[in-house]
């Protein structure tokens, strides 16, 4: 069965590239534009893994990884945070508060985010 | 004057012989009468001579005095137009300083506050009735006057002569700060201390740099999506293309991936302009992560054929000093890829590191172009491209440099550089190390 993915991006066409990228590597995505919607489908639909970016509308990407940390249902499900908040003090926040993995977009091609994608969920 | 008598014949031998007798006595007496008459006149003569030099003395001597009365009377006007004079250039003086557009506090020779204008207590909230508390004061003992408190902590850390120190009262009071002496012919009069309001300024400098810094975040996501576009077709992901629109695309994804450096170059820029530059510190070992960056930067210059050395002159010690380690890394990347930029096929780099006299000091040395000696002064300064530089190499954002100051700057360290236009250059830069090693913290080996 194939590994599910979602992805909580605000910029929409940002969002359709990765899921054709993923889509096209034979992973099954979910879609949500802000921090709420991408809380509530951790929780409903629960993802093998979720891209996660951190500026968002709404609840941020670290109030996301903060209330997922604390709910033992979904606190398991690895997140890669995907965004351009590049300081140092947002990445070690960002993995303090359990990221898997910290991609900076600008710095990142959708191939290195498969590949990363692939080493977390074999 | 002679007398003659009339008496008889004996008697008139008598007399006559008395005559003679008394003619003789009478021609004495009138000699001797002449001479006294002569002498007389000559007293008398000589005498007003005496008389009349002794009035023309006493003349000359009333004119001497009169003269010097006159000139007594002309150098009291003279003293009292000088004196008129300085009241009024007094006045003028103070009239200056109270109504001058900065604030002001003047200090005698011996340091005592003499004077402080109206600005200075309206700028720093001096109350009313506290600017005589303060008169005569010492800077140390300014704080008398709470408002006066972070200024004279301020002062307390800067050596005369200030020059243009920030200081921050609150988001409505910045001011500019400078402290000297004042000397006149005979030395020091006393020093005075200005306080530029820069509110307004510092206002505009902050809009500025969140407007750059928003611009600059606001452009990663666009950014971020063409890339991953760019790369999606390059990849073949969106199906097949033909090698001349391969081409293109590739030209495409690297000025894209030149724009990217560039904003993120805006950013640190707008981090130094915040000082929040450097954050983070830990104690690691430079010369490994000089060493580990050369090593990276080996075959991106090996395609420009271009050798890169390391030399390592540490022998055993370890090169350690309390760093940002992401921001050392971004100066000695810098450096390097500068280095390459700038250095025609066939030449060579040499990244070394070392320590000297309680610094760690990294040198990157190359053979390319060098820098003109007419744009030494300007090499580090933001937005700068040695006109050599631009000719050959259109890329650049002319931060790097800058960047790099400020990062080492930022550390207590050192940048500079050597160079001979047309053979090369050495940048180097020093991070002092810490004075005293740190017991039992973990180095951190990036």
């Amino acid at each position: 069965m194939a590994k599910k993915i979602l992805i909580v991006e605000d910029d929409k066409f940002l969002r359709e590239l990765i899921v054709r990228k993923l889509s096209h590597e034979g992973y099954d995505t979910i879609e949500a534009a802000d921090g709420e919607e991408g809380l509530r489908k951790i929780k409903e639909d629960r993802p093998d893994l979720v891209l996660l970016d951190l500026i968002l509308p709404g609840i941020d990407g670290f109030e996301v990884l903060t209330q997922k940390k604390e709910d033992p249902f979904i606190a398991m499900v690895p997140v890669i945070v995907l965004s351009n908040l590049g300081q140092k003090e947002d990445v070690d926040k960002g993995l303090n508060l359990g990221a898997t993995d910290y991609l900076i977009k600008a710095h990142f091609t959708p191939g290195d985010i498969i590949e990363k994608v692939r080493n977390i969920i074999k | 004057m002679s007398k003659i008598t009339n008496e008889s014949a004996p008697v008139a031998v008598e007399n006559a012989r008395n005559f003679a007798d008394q003619t003789k006595e009478v021609e004495i007496l009138e000699a001797d009468l002449a001479a006294a008459d002569d002498k007389s006149r000559e007293i008398a003569e000589s005498f007003e001579k005496q008389i009349k030099e002794q009035a023309r003395e006493l003349r000359a001597k009333i004119k001497e005095s009169e003269d010097s009365r006159v000139a007594l009377m002309n150098m009291l006007e003279d003293m009292e137009d000088l004196r008129r004079r300085a009241e009024e250039e007094k006045e003028k003086t103070l009239a200056i300083i109270a109504n001058f557009s900065d604030g002001l506090m003047f200090f005698d020779a011996e340091e005592n506050l003499e004077l402080v204008n109206s600005r200075m207590e309206v700028y720093f909230e001096i109350p009313k009735g506290a600017g005589s508390k303060i008169v005569g004061k010492k800077i140390a003992d300014l704080g008398v006057v709470p408002a006066l408190k972070p200024l004279v902590e301020l002062l307390a850390k800067e050596s005369k002569p200030v020059f243009r120190k920030e200081l921050f009262m609150s988001e409505k009071a910045v001011f500019e700060v400078s402290l000297s002496d004042i000397s006149g012919f005979h030395g020091k009069i006393g020093s005075l201390l200005i306080a530029h309001d820069i509110t307004r300024e510092k206002s505009v400098e902050r809009m500025k740099t969140e407007f750059v810094s928003i611009a600059a975040h606001q452009l990663r996501t666009p950014i971020s999506a063409i890339k991953w576009t760019l790369r999606m077709i390059l990849d073949g992901d969106l199906g097949p293309i033909n090698s001349e629109q391969r081409d293109f695309l590739e030209k495409t994804y690297k000025s894209n991936e030149r724009m990217i450096v560039l904003i993120n170059d805006l950013l640190n820029v707008t981090r130094i302009e915040e000082g929040r530059l450097i954050f983070d510190l830990a104690l690691v070992d430079m010369g490994k992560i000089a060493q580990s960056l050369a090593v990276s930067y080996i075959d991106i210059a090996k395609q420009k054929n271009i050798n890169i050395e390391i030399e390592d002159s540490r022998g055993a010690a370890l090169l350690e000093a309390r760093v940002d380690v992401e921001k050392i890394k971004l100066v000695i990347s810098n450096l390097i890829e500068n280095a390459i930029k700038y250095t025609p096929a066939g030449g060579k780099i040499i990244v070394a590191a070392g320590e000297i006299g309680g610094n760690v000091e990294v040198a990157v040395r190359d053979t390319g172009m060098g820098i003109p000696a007419s744009q030494y002064e300007r090499i580090f300064t933001k937005y700068f491209r040695g006109a050599n530089a631009v000719k050959m190499e259109t890329e650049g954002t002319g931060l790097g440099l800058f960047i790099a100051k400020n990062i080492v700057e930022s550390h207590g360290g050192k940048i500079w550089f050597e160079s001979v236009e047309g053979r090369g250059a050495t940048f180097f830069f020093t991070i002092p190390k810490p004075s005293s090693p740190a017991g039992g913290e973990k180095t951190n080996v990036a």
